[in-house]
């Protein structure tokens, strides 16, 4: 028999502390999406392989399916929903949601790329994105909308 | 009408694009109703097995469980559009390796998770029957009573045999397409209650409100009026989610428990279990005159439709009027077959049979114009079809054909008309570039079979007009697309356009949203409902004032007559005071056409048609190819919306990329050894080129505004394209799909 064992994590959430009770395994992921409800971050796989569930673990993009909660104690996480508007803005306006479903994934690893590099070249934006799978729109509008969040185009 | 569109044509930024990107949108799979069960499925070990025993004993026993499920809970355990072969959950064997057996719905999720490993399953595995030919055999292991061949059919025009005695040029081949995994980045999910009419309520990722609705009142032998079905924003489907998925085993939980259920698959689930693109084995002769005429194709089509039907009989139509592409040919002889093996279910999935015969044919084409040393777009332009022309299966083209529109375009098109200056361009010694071009046709709506659909609009108070349907918005952009033609329509501002799709309780039956029909469909329903909300407000307008009106119009927010005006919001509100009825309806139904001997849905009435141009690198020393540049051009009739257009032919065209030379799902005696995004693998950003998109507006007068079906075209010719194009960079013809680096390695390896 399983132990059905559960323990107490905090972390900052978007800029507020947030306090959890759930089993030591659970991923971020299942900690954003099953037990806060906070379902902008996505699930596409769990597995590491498709960007979906990208979040920022003290300003840097990881993917929460593959952190566990454990690990997330103390520190401070980012989901799309605490990403400014600039960014979906500009996925927004060029056309590059369509299902949608893969693009607050994009979102905040565009944030984090272009916290770094704020003027980057189109081969920079690929290989930033190339992490995060989309199979709607061909990335032509969303490589297209990255140059637009940094000020390249319109 | 008014004279200048305001609203058609313009790049309108989709109402739905901002609240995804910034996580707010509520897809089935975010959604989690209090006190829900949590429900997991038990699915079959073997490919192909009778079940001797199921116990679930020891899974009702574990922590949490709260109810499971099997065949004996089920009423009516088979379902299918065209056949009745898939049971909900297996009874008496199973088919394939991801068929459901039992569910277990439980009060957390892991405890869902491990119930579902405590089922037992006693099996007597079976034969495993996996290659198509091998199925067709009468010494084959039948799948289902009556065998392994689940449709055949023959159709044929004119006489083969005249036709390659006319030809100077005739070449055959046999081409083969391996299955494609949609992979939609959703995968199937839904939650499930009782709303507060007391119905059982599925929110689920589909495609088709009505038809889901209608799979699960039949298989649990309920209600119509008991059972609700609401798709809310999906995260993809691409064809994949025109079956049922989780819709019935969610009701059935809420059925039986009256409580919330919640039913998500994940990935591995969905690689397995979803349907998936049929693999194929296409022969082709293929005829052509001295001066470069099309005379005759001998064709044989196997389409591998794994354990059940699911739509395969349409897709099979699909491919037989695909196979000759976008041209003339006066003798054709086909000969098709849909077979059952244990391998995953195949069934729609963006062009619906066409890119597998399209593949070959267009294959075909281009050897035919290489033996006669023609030109391979002028070769195609000579035999395109024209709009008056008879078609293979002797049906009068009558509407919009632009296939010529699009050839012409693709002449012009820098690709082609400087291919040399592309190929001369030298990167490393073993590198060769290559530039190849296909065509493509595809009817949209559904062809000879029934097809209408149904539109309702209602004057709001503020002013603003609710537009109902049960079209899906599965990331195409349907609902800006209808925003954009209603607002055009009513003449009113985009922003008092709301849309209500997809409620079997809120939005009428506009039937499905598959073969890149709905743009057309409910466009035209919402020109009848417009005309009809003319006759209804003219009626109030005579009876509440006592004046006669004529030649009423909607005008800027207004409805206009000689010597009347009234704002949108004042008629509402009139009519609201008055109690009448601020809703009206229209329908459009396709003109029927007569389906031709051996078919179900052949010919279509209307076609959307495309031309791919793509630019090759082959590393002739591994064998991987690469496309630096593609060109997709398309016969759109209109451009409603340039932004979500382009959007649609870009992503097609990324998908035709991945089938043409990446998604190589490994399937190893029925069972699937790529079950995740890892190992099966779906184009990412840095696979994908530069990709230009050239809309070409041949007008269709039977469509809104002139605008045609346009979610399919795209991926149709560019495996073709591609393949073309390999052949010109280092004179070796992949006949299979995918072209991986080791199959090309070994052609140029054989050549020399």
């Amino acid at each position: 028999m399983r132990l059905r064992l559960s323990k107490q994590f905090s972390f900052v959430l978007n800029g507020e502390a947030v306090t959890v009770t759930c089993p030591p395994a659970y991923t971020l992921l299942e900690v954003l999406r099953h037990v806060l409800h906070l379902t902008g971050t996505k699930d596409g796989c769990s597995s590491g392989d498709c960007g979906a569930c990208t979040v920022l673990l003290d300003g840097r993009p990881v993917h929460s399916c593959l952190t566990l909660i454990s690990q997330v104690e103390g520190r401070n996480v980012v989901t799309v929903e605490g990403i400014g508007e600039n960014v979906p803005k500009c996925y927004a306006e060029e056309g590059a949601v369509q299902c949608g479903y893969c693009i607050p994934g994009f979102v905040v690893t565009t944030a984090a790329f272009l916290e770094e590099n704020p003027s980057p070249t189109e081969d920079e934006i690929r290989d930033a994105l190339r992490g995060n799978l989309c199979r709607c729109t061909g990335y032509v509008k969303i490589v297209n909308a990255v140059k637009k969040a940094a000020g390249g185009i319109g | 009408m008014t004279a200048a569109a305001r609203w058609v044509g313009k790049e309108v930024v989709r109402k739905d694009a901002y609240e995804k990107a910034r996580g707010l949108t509520k897809y089935a799979s975010d959604m989690f109703p209090e006190n829900l069960l949590w429900v997991a499925t038990h699915r079959s070990k073997y490919p192909h097995a009778r079940i001797k025993r199921i116990d679930v004993s020891k899974a009702l026993k574990m922590p949490g469980v709260v109810a499971v499920f099997t065949h004996r809970d089920v009423p009516n355990n088979r379902y299918g559009v065209f056949v009745k072969d898939r049971p909900v959950l297996c009874d008496d064997r199973v088919r394939y390796i991801g068929d459901p057996i039992a569910l277990v719905a439980a009060e957390t999720k892991e405890d869902a998770e491990s119930a579902v490993e405590e089922i037992e399953v006693d099996y007597e595995p079976l034969p495993v029957v996996t290659d198509p030919i091998e199925a067709m055999k009468d010494s084959s292991y039948p799948i289902h009573d009556g065998g392994n061949v689940s449709r055949r059919t023959r159709i044929t025009f004119g006489d083969v045999s005249k036709g390659f005695s006319q030809s100077k040029a005739v070449v055959e081949n046999e081409y083969r397409t391996s299955t494609q995994i949609h992979a939609f980045l959703e995968t199937e999910a839904g939650i499930s209650y009782i709303d507060e009419k007391g119905r059982i309520t599925v929110v689920a990722g589909g495609q088709s409100p009505y038809r889901d609705q209608h799979e699960i009142v039949s298989t649990l032998n309920l209600p119509p009026e008991k059972v609700r079905v609401i798709i809310p924003q999906v995260g993809g489907a691409f064809g994949g989610k025109d079956d049922i998925s989780v819709q019935i085993h969610l009701a059935l939980v809420t059925w039986k428990t009256g409580r919330p259920a919640r039913l998500v698959w994940d990935r591995e689930e969905s690689f397995l279990s979803g349907t998936k693109r049929h693999p194929s084995i296409v022969k082709m002769k293929t005829g052509a005159s001295a001066d470069g005429r099309l005379m005759a194709n001998d064709v044989e089509i196997i389409y591998d439709t794994g354990a059940y039907v699911a739509l395969g009989h349409a897709v099979l139509d699909v491919a037989i009027e695909n196979c000759n592409g976008p041209y003339k040919i006066p003798n054709i002889d086909i000969k098709a077959w849909l077979v059952y093996t244990n391998n995953m279910v195949a069934s729609a999935f963006r062009g619906f049979g066409a890119p597998q015969v399209i593949f070959a044919m267009e294959q075909q084409v281009d050897q035919l114009a290489k033996e006669l040393g023609m030109d391979p777009v002028e070769f195609r332009l000579l035999n395109a079809l024209r709009r008056g022309d008879v078609m293979v299966f002797g049906n009068r083209l009558e509407t919009s054909v632009g296939i010529a529109k699009c050839l012409e375009a693709a002449k012009n098109t820098p690709l082609w008309s400087r291919q040399a200056d592309f190929k001369a361009v030298k990167t490393y010694p073993w590198i060769k570039r290559g530039v190849g071009v296909a065509a493509a046709v595809k009817g949209y709506t559904i062809g000879a079979l029934p097809d209408r659909g149904t539109i309702s609009v209602e004057l709001l108070l503020d002013g603003g007009i609710a537009v109902k349907g049960s079209f899906t918005e599965i990331g195409q952009g349907v609902v800006q697309s209808v925003s954009q033609i209603a607002a055009e329509l009513f003449s009113v501002d985009i922003d008092k356009v709301e849309i209500v799709f997809a409620d079997t309780d809120k939005t009428p039956d506009t039937s499905v949203t598959s073969a890149s029909r709905q743009l057309f469909l409910a466009g035209n329903a919402l020109k009848e409902a417009a005309k009809n909300m003319i006759k209804h407000v003219a009626q109030f307008i005579e009876k509440t004032y006592n004046i006669k009106v004529d030649n009423l119009r909607f005008e800027n927010g207004y409805v206009v007559g000689r010597d009347f005006k009234i704002s949108f919001s004042e008629l509402a509100n009139a009519m609201a005071r008055s109690g009448v009825e601020r809703e009206v309806s229209g329908t459009y139904e396709v003109p029927r056409v007569q389906p031709i001997p051996g078919s179900l849905e052949i010919p279509h009435l209307f076609y959307m048609f495309g031309v791919s141009l793509a630019l090759v690198e082959v590393n002739t020393l591994t064998g991987a190819v690469s496309v630096p540049k593609l060109v997709s051009i398309a016969d759109v009739g209109k451009v409603i919306n340039p932004q979500t257009l382009t959007g649609q032919l870009e992503g097609a065209a990324a998908q035709g990329i991945g089938y043409a030379l990446l998604e190589d799902p490994k399937i190893e005696n029925g069972i699937l050894k790529t079950t995740n995004l890892s190992t099966y693998l779906i184009p990412s950003i840095k696979d994908i080129p530069e990709i230009e998109v050239i809309p070409v507006e041949d007008a269709e007068e039977s469509g809104p505004f002139g605008a045609k079906g346009i979610g399919e075209i795209g991926i149709i010719s560019v495996a073709p394209a591609i393949a073309n194009a390999i052949y010109d960079a280092v004179g070796v013809r992949p006949k299979s799909t995918p072209m991986t680096p080791e199959k090309i390695y070994w052609l140029l390896k054989n050549k020399c």
